[in-house]
């Protein structure tokens, strides 16, 4: 009998991997390769569009917002937010992506066993491209309003590691959960739609925490925080920026501290569940 | 666990859940919105489940370089068992034990997206299979040849013919190079030329490689062809195992059980209901029940009905589709001008006499329609399956090749 044995129990349960994914890595790369040529293939513009969308979002508001902040410099809070903005579509797409990456490849582990995980993480690597893509955009920007370059852009990379961390952890809790209620297809984007509005995206903190302390308590203001997004929008904004985009050093960490649990409740809820996906499919 | 052995399955049970209260569904919005919220509040209560064993307490060994043909009707669990030895779906109860690499085969192509052209359909396909990008590289001039389809390599998938699409599909899977080979009825498929190269294929990796391969399929001629040892399973349950030889007669015999359908759970009706299909059977010439049909034989297809009344110009008729879901053939009362001048009320038998069966061996699903004047009393789709083993049509001791096509035709051939 060869060395390597493989033991199938009713009584083992699934669990995460890492050896097993590295053996798969090329299926991870495939995946997220025909994700991203499908999507463009036969349009005339190609991956052109991938820019049109933020680059909107970037246009409507950063408008709105330079009206609405007045006081400060237009061209600096234009980029400001355009920042976040692209931080949190980042997080937006990796969070609806994942979330419904388990059921839209459903017809490739109903035939073939490979680590399930292999799927969130490819639609991960899709999202990521397309955000390289439009940190163009925000390159060009930063040219256009004469921004200084500094050392703390070196912690900018750590932050989009942050956002991925959340919309993974967060994504794989619902992809879980979606397997047996589609539901979750319909209260995703609900749930981005009102996130984007308790995260300094178009605002800074200091403007919801001054809102916020005319409801609360002063020793309450941490619950905004408990937002993991929070602290990797502050971060960002911190390292491109500098200067006090970071409210709160102690809250920044609890965002940062809620965005691992996250992942952590997010994984092991996904293993819990992953080895009967096909019986509920 | 012996020296020779490659898989141990002990205890292997698998259950599944049935719900019974999904039988309310509705088709109109309104129904929709009112069962939605009916579910939002039901759904701390328990519903209402009943168990099902798929399969019970299945034990087995398989030796190095065995060929193993799992066999029984639909429904006896051969699908789960591949499914849970493929690590697609884990077992209930006990346990399986197994060493080498394992491949297995429940469909081809698994992955392929037509948009992508052949060659990133090889490294999809190739990388979902299992393999490595380097595995793939080495292997993948052999693989356009042996799907003969070189000139198209880099054409997107969905301008292929079908039999193109297959042959690309099987010929990645054939490369894989495992140590133990799962193949489900895959080699349905394809034409004849391509499904022999495919038989082929398999016994030259399981003879020359002493690779070790588990094959299912309702040919029971490619089961004895490839196959050296047997598993038949009934409901579930592991009825015999051994040799090949020794097998397959056992389940040919088994063959004398009824297999009725019923239709009464059956919602998805169309029609007035004036007149409900109730049962169907198959039934040999002297009126006993069967459970396939073979070709070339004579039998009876018998239909219970209900009416509800009486009816005027009662017409019943049957399609038969094949596995792919085209019509091969119709059958009704209506064209054979056979209309009963009224159906009384109550339960009554619709009994099709089919002569020296021209169909080929396969699974064949049937449409079953009534109408009376021309309103639609009862319209079931998909009804039921009828299964067709190869028998000798021609009286002459041979069986036309498998795979030559679905119908045979009564012919002679004089050489002038």
């Amino acid at each position: 009998m060869a060395n390597n044995k493989i033991i199938i129990d009713s009584k083992l349960n699934s669990f995460f991997s890492l050896s097993e994914i590295l053996k798969y890595k090329s299926l991870l790369g495939n995946l997220a390769k025909r994700d991203f040529l499908v999507r463009y293939k036969q349009a005339f513009a190609g991956i052109m569009w991938a820019l049109v969308k933020p680059l909107i979002n970037i246009l409507v508001f950063g408008y709105i917002a330079s009206k609405i902040n007045s006081a400060a410099d237009v061209t600096s809070n234009f980029v400001f937010v355009a920042s976040a903005m692209l931080l949190w579509q980042l997080f937006a797409n990796v969070f609806n992506d994942v979330s419904n990456s388990i059921i839209g490849n459903s017809n490739l582990f109903a035939k073939v066993y490979f680590p399930k995980i292999i799927i969130p993480l490819s639609s991960i690597l899709v999202c990521l491209v397309d955000f390289m893509i439009s940190l163009i955009i925000l390159f060009i920007l930063f040219i256009i309003s004469g921004q200084a370059i500094h050392w703390q852009m070196i912690f900018a990379p750590f932050f989009i590691v942050l956002t991925l961390i959340n919309g993974f952890g967060i994504g794989l809790y619902f992809a879980t959960i979606n397997v047996k209620f589609r539901d979750v297809k319909f209260i995703v984007p609900v749930i981005l739609q009102l996130g984007m509005y308790i995260t300094p995206v178009i605002f800074s903190s200091t403007f919801y925490m001054d809102k916020l302390s005319n409801f609360i308590p002063n020793w309450l203001l941490w619950i905004f925080y408990l937002n993991p997004m929070v602290g990797a929008i502050e971060g960002f904004k911190y390292s491109l920026f500098g200067g006090d985009a970071i409210y709160n050093f102690n809250y920044f960490i609890l965002s940062t501290v809620i965005s691992f649990l996250f992942l952590l409740i997010g994984v092991k809820y996904f293993y819990k569940f992953e080895r009967n996906f096909v019986d509920y499919i | 666990m012996g020296n020779n052995t490659v898989i141990k399955v002990e205890g292997l049970g698998k259950k599944y859940i049935l719900n019974k209260s999904g039988a309310s569904k509705s088709d109109t919005l309104y129904g929709n919105f009112l069962n939605g919220l009916r579910n939002l509040k039901t759904i701390t209560r328990k519903k209402e489940t009943e168990e099902f064993w798929a399969l019970k307490d299945v034990s087995f060994e398989i030796n190095q370089g065995d060929r193993v043909g799992i066999i029984g009707r639909n429904g006896a669990g051969k699908s789960t068992l591949l499914k849970i030895l493929s690590r697609i779906t884990p077992p209930t109860k006990g346990r399986i034990e197994y060493g080498g690499r394992m491949a297995s085969l429940l469909e081809v192509g698994t992955g392929f997206h037509g948009d992508l052209s052949g060659r990133e359909n090889i490294y999809l396909n190739g990388s979902i299979l299992g393999m490595s990008k380097h595995e793939i590289d080495r292997k993948f001039d052999e693989i356009v040849a042996f799907s003969e389809i070189e000139k198209f390599i880099d054409t997107p998938v969905k301008r292929y013919s079908s039999g193109m699409y297959v042959r690309l599909a099987f010929a990645v899977a054939a490369h894989l190079e495992p140590e133990i080979l799962i193949v489900d009825e895959v080699l349905a498929v394809g034409d004849a030329a391509f499904q022999k190269k495919c038989m082929g294929k398999m016994e030259d990796v399981s003879q020359n490689y002493g690779r070790t391969i588990l094959f299912v399929s309702h040919q029971m001629a490619a089961v004895q062809n490839l196959c050296n040892k047997g598993i038949y399973l009934k409901n579930g349950q592991l009825v015999e195992q051994g040799l090949i030889e020794n097998v397959i007669p056992t389940y040919l015999k088994s063959g004398a059980q009824p297999d009725s359908q019923s239709f009464y759970h059956r919602t998805d009706r169309t029609g007035s209901g004036k007149v409900k299909f109730e049962s169907f059977k198959l039934l040999n010439e002297n009126y006993q029940e069967i459970d396939n049909a073979q070709s070339g034989s004579d039998f009876f297809i018998e239909i219970t009905i209900n009416a509800t009344e009486e009816i005027t110009n009662y017409v019943a008729s049957i399609g038969i589709d094949d596995d792919f879901g085209t019509r091969i053939t119709h059958l009704s009362n209506d064209t054979s001008n056979q209309l009963p001048s009224v159906l009384s009320k109550g339960t009554s038998k619709v009994l099709f006499k089919i002569k020296r069966l021209p169909l080929s061996s396969g699974i064949y699903t049937f449409t079953l329609f009534s109408s009376s004047n021309n309103e639609i009393l009862d319209w079931l789709q998909d009804a039921g399956k009828i299964d067709v083993e190869s028998g000798d049509f021609y009286h002459t001791g041979k069986i036309a090749p498998e795979g030559q096509g679905k119908i045979y035709l009564d012919y002679s051939v004089s050489i002038l």
